[in-house]
């Protein structure tokens, strides 16, 4: 059963770790995902995208020269982005609810926190095959869309607070 | 005073745009990434791993210790030793320099300075469960609970929690 589906599919970690790096090849191997390729930062992430393409991206949050949250939206908001709706999952150590909120904001498809489990990385991309999201385009938001949650008894058009103000002053 | 519209959204359906892979082949990789033969198969790559995650961390927590004057290193060690502590099985380790980080974090956050005295105690019980976490995991937890009260009730005095 290893590989079933996996068997073309091409990954790319994106990490500062060498030892993280390692350990998330290993768990992709595992799972039949056998092309992989590293960056160790951001910047050598879009240089990697725009060179080979990619199917998944896991990227760490910090990172320098550039981090994982400018990463995401580039590849979301780049004109040269080869692939704007690649999913990209967000591995950090970094927990704190307003970063999740930002990598969120920031555009990633999921977020998993360290330290990692085989099963919870197998469950993120688990989603992402199994239900792939809408992404929304607004004016100041192009990523997957960040309303997890269908209420499916809702029959009106709106939900957010400001949806009911369809007018808004502009001084 | 002018009036604009508010612009609705686009939509993008997961059709309309190009998917990881097939719809036949996504469920056959669920089902590959739910069987029990690649969760064995994940287990023994990670566990492979384990002796060179420990170096490594020891490793960090050399410079941790080193780094004690700059705040910076040790924001940032700390950070490496709770990445991935825990997955090699220095899961004290791991909780207190994740308390360490949050401790470093919240005060970053709402600018106010650190308690260096309780830092270098954090660092040296990190230091000391990475050392000796397989002799001693029930002295490691109480350890642990010990400093995140302490770091409660210095985020609590500074304002935050």
């Amino acid at each position: 059963m290893t590989g079933a589906g996996f068997e073309t599919l091409k990954a790319l970690i994106v990490e500062d770790n060498a030892h993280m790096r390692t350990l998330l090849r290993a768990l992709l191997n595992s799972a039949g995902i056998k092309e992989v390729a590293e960056a160790g930062n951001g910047q050598a992430a879009l240089t990697l995208l725009r060179e080979r393409k990619s199917d998944l991206v896991l990227s760490d949050l910090a990172m320098k020269p550039m981090d994982g949250l400018e990463f995401t939206r580039r590849v979301r908001n780049d004109e040269q982005s080869p692939n704007p709706f690649v999913p990209i999952i967000m591995i950090t150590g970094h927990t704190e609810k307003y970063r999740v909120q930002a990598a969120r904001d920031a555009g990633v498809t999921e977020f998993l926190a360290k330290p990692i489990t085989a099963h919870n990385l197998f469950a993120r991309i688990t989603e992402i095959v199994e239900r792939p999201r809408a992404f929304v385009r607004c004016d100041n938001y192009f990523g997957p869309d960040r309303r997890r949650h269908q209420m499916d008894d809702y029959a009106g058009p709106w939900r957010r607070k400001d949806d009911f103000q369809q007018e808004v002053d502009v001084r | 005073m002018k009036t604009a519209v508010k612009k609705q959204p686009q939509i993008i359906a997961p059709d309309a745009y190009p998917q990881m892979m097939s719809k036949p082949n996504a469920a056959r990789a669920a089902l590959t990434l739910r069987s029990a033969q690649v969760a064995e198969k994940a287990q023994a790559a990670m566990e492979a791993q384990i002796p060179a995650m420990r170096a490594a961390i020891l490793g960090y927590v050399e410079e941790l210790e080193k780094a004690q004057g700059d705040m910076t290193l040790v924001f940032e060690k700390a950070h490496e030793i709770r990445g991935f502590a825990e997955t090699a099985g220095l899961v004290t380790t791991g909780r207190i320099a994740d308390i360490l980080c949050r401790y470093m974090d919240d005060m970053e956050r709402i600018k106010k300075p650190l308690d260096v005295t309780l830092v270098a105690l954090n660092v040296s019980a990190i230091g000391r469960a990475a050392r000796t976490e397989d002799g001693n995991a029930a002295m490691g937890d109480v350890v642990a609970a010990e400093l995140a009260a302490l770091v409660a009730r210095r985020l609590a005095d500074a304002g935050q929690g």
